[in-house]
């Protein structure tokens, strides 16, 4: 395996010398803190945020102190259906009979303030009719023939947070353990033919296998520092940025170190995979601007399964799901996030899915560069 | 009689829907310069590739010091330096580097691969220039360095294959006179070329090929025969198999 070593070093070398690769992950690494404190801000903002309902006529004494309780700023309007098509969030007709309410669904302001009106306008009424059976000397209680105590067997804000970083995690580790090899992959195999040292290589002793493997493991090695530096600095920007998760409370977001080694072996053999294909690619291709176009379709490829969980978030699979390549490491890492545990058979499954589709790759990616058609095309 | 270092017997290969050679068969030793020459797409560079493993013969038999190229491809490889027109280097590695590349490659360990490294870059006056990264190099001492990876394993067979068509006059002549340099080293070394006169002045034998099949074979004098000169010869030659 010596040669492989030499390849290696050679490869990591030469990566450590390109400033496309470091500026990628760089700025990927430094792009995530940026976007989490915008997301933060903007969840925060929206938690605070004062919504504006245009009234008229007399609004019931006492409902006044609950709008403005609860973050509902109160402005007379003449006509409130003119009104909350643009100039407020919600109109409000109040009249004998009671109060008529106009709003724009489409508007998702509009749609928060109609939330919190609809829970102040209950509490009011229930209010309302508790003090009036209470004068006439009935237990209020009979309103409540079952009541409800809960138990949440979590924090509701933890909750919040890990449904957060399901979202975002997996989404995450797949485009960097992806893209983040990207460019040295590319290079060490289209580069290698663009730049006509592809012959000189293949001339000298060393088994081709070996000297492949050398160039995997190189951008393996780069992917998962991609991936581990830009999750690291966003699990960082994390512990330091307040989300408002609703309740009015303030949540920092944590990673169990369950979830983070499940995650980091994960990035690995995504890594390792991903390495595999885009050389293969990179090997088809006659220089690194073609081999770019190769590799955008598996973008979408790879992303896709991982879309599916995240946009639908009740989303129960069978055990069968956990042989797809991707989409597996998707549902495994969610289920260590949102449950914090692991099912050990659905990770030896995906893990043994991960490495087999890692071996098939590997596997493809050596028939492309021992065959005689990769100097032939040169 | 001296056995041949480089022989090649009956070669045929067809690439894609071209039947590249078609029976090339010659001999070169230890000690001469070896001059392959054809016009272009005559099959001197599928020929060369094949003596040096790249490619795989249809039919016929190369044989490199002894080893037959399909059975022991790698003690071929250990034997063999090809020098071609691409000088493609490493851009991000310095020459130095480049060279030493190659030569962990190739077998060699730490301190017989620094004295090897040191010493092609001594032989190919490269000193200057050594520690510089490879994209700031000038064409020439691309070429160098281009030189330097494919003799630091010290191969006793040596192949040019057009060395000099990118090259300027001063970096031509430099190439011209290491060939003679290592024919006097006892190397065998094969040149591909279509530029006659730098044959005519270099090889001590000859074969052209035309259309894969050899049309001639033998002392440079020989095949030059009555005419003026090898240029000559050779398009007398092309002229009458065409």
């Amino acid at each position: 395996m010596r040669a492989t070593l030499i390849v290696y070093r050679k490869e990591l070398r030469e990566i450590l010398r390109d400033r496309r690769t470091l500026i990628a992950i760089a700025l990927a690494a430094l792009a995530t803190p940026v976007i989490l404190f915008v997301v933060s801000q903007v969840s925060i903002k929206t938690a605070a945020q004062a919504y504006t309902i245009g009234y008229s006529g007399n609004i019931p004494a006492g409902l006044d102190v609950l709008f403005n309780a609860t973050g509902l700023k109160l402005e007379r309007v003449d006509d409130p259906a003119e009104a909350a098509k643009a100039q407020v969030d919600i109109g409000l007709a109040f009249n004998g009979s009671g109060v008529d309410e106009y709003y724009d669904p489409t508007r998702q302001s509009a749609q928060v303030a109609d939330i919190r009106l609809q829970t102040i306008l209950g509490r009011y009424d229930a209010a309302k009719i508790a003090a009036t059976l209470q004068e006439k000397g009935v237990d209020p209680s009979i309103l409540d023939p079952l009541p409800v105590r809960t138990h949440p067997l979590s924090s509701p804000t933890q909750a919040a947070s890990n449904a957060f970083l399901s979202f975002f995690l997996p989404y995450i580790l797949i485009t960097m353990s992806l893209t983040g090899g990207l460019s040295a992959a590319l290079d060490s195999s289209a580069g290698e033919r663009e730049r006509k040292t592809l012959e000189s290589l293949l001339l000298t002793p060393a088994p081709r296998g070996r000297l492949l493997i050398g160039k995997i493991l190189a951008v393996t090695t780069i992917s998962l520092a991609a991936a581990v530096a830009s999750i690291t600095s966003m699990l960082i920007a994390l512990s330091q940025i307040s989300f408002g998760f609703g309740n009015g409370q303030d949540q920092h977001v944590i990673l169990s170190p369950l979830a983070a080694t499940v995650m980091l072996w994960l990035a690995l053999l995504l890594a390792a995979s991903f390495s595999s294909v885009t050389i293969a690619l990179g090997t088809l291709a006659r220089n690194f601007r073609q081999g770019q176009a190769y590799a955008t379709p598996l973008y979408f490829i790879t992303i896709f399964p991982a879309s599916i969980v995240l946009f639908i978030p009740d989303f129960n699979p069978g055990s069968a799901y956990y042989l797809i390549p991707i989409l597996n490491a998707v549902l495994v890492l969610r289920d260590a996030i949102v449950h914090n545990s692991i099912a050990w058979s659905s990770l030896a499954v995906t893990s043994l899915s991960l490495i087999l589709t890692g071996a098939l790759c590997f596997y493809a990616a050596l028939r492309l560069f021992t065959r005689e058609a990769l100097l032939v095309r040169s | 009689m001296i056995s041949a270092a480089v022989k090649v017997d009956r070669l045929e290969k067809t690439l894609g829907p071209n039947k590249v050679l078609r029976g090339i068969s010659f001999e070169a030793h230890s000690g001469e310069i070896f001059g392959l020459l054809g016009p272009n797409g005559a099959g001197k560079t599928t020929t060369l590739r094949i003596i040096c493993t790249l490619l795989a013969p249809d039919a016929g038999s190369v044989n490199v010091l002894g080893f037959d190229t399909r059975t022991a491809p790698q003690e071929v490889r250990r034997r063999v330096g090809v020098v071609t027109a691409e000088i493609g280097v490493y851009p991000r590695l310095t020459a130095r580097e480049n060279i030493a590349y190659f030569a962990e490659l190739s077998g060699l360990l730490d301190g017989r691969l620094r004295q090897r490294v040191d010493a092609v870059i001594e032989r190919l006056d490269m000193a200057s220039f050594a520690s510089q990264r490879a994209e700031s190099l000038s064409s020439g001492q691309k070429q160098k360095v281009a030189i330097a990876r494919a003799i630091v394993h010290d191969p006793p067979v040596l192949m040019f294959d057009e060395p000099t068509s990118n090259l300027d006059v001063l970096a031509s002549r430099e190439i011209r006179e290491f060939m003679v340099e290592s024919k006097g080293r006892g190397k065998c070394v094969i040149f591909s070329t279509h530029v006659l006169h730098d044959a005519e002045r270099l090889c001590n034998r000859v074969t052209i090929i035309h259309q894969g099949r050899v049309i001639a074979s033998g002392n440079t004098a020989e095949v030059r025969g009555s005419r003026q000169d090898l240029e000559d010869s050779f398009l007398s030659l092309v002229e009458s198999a065409t």
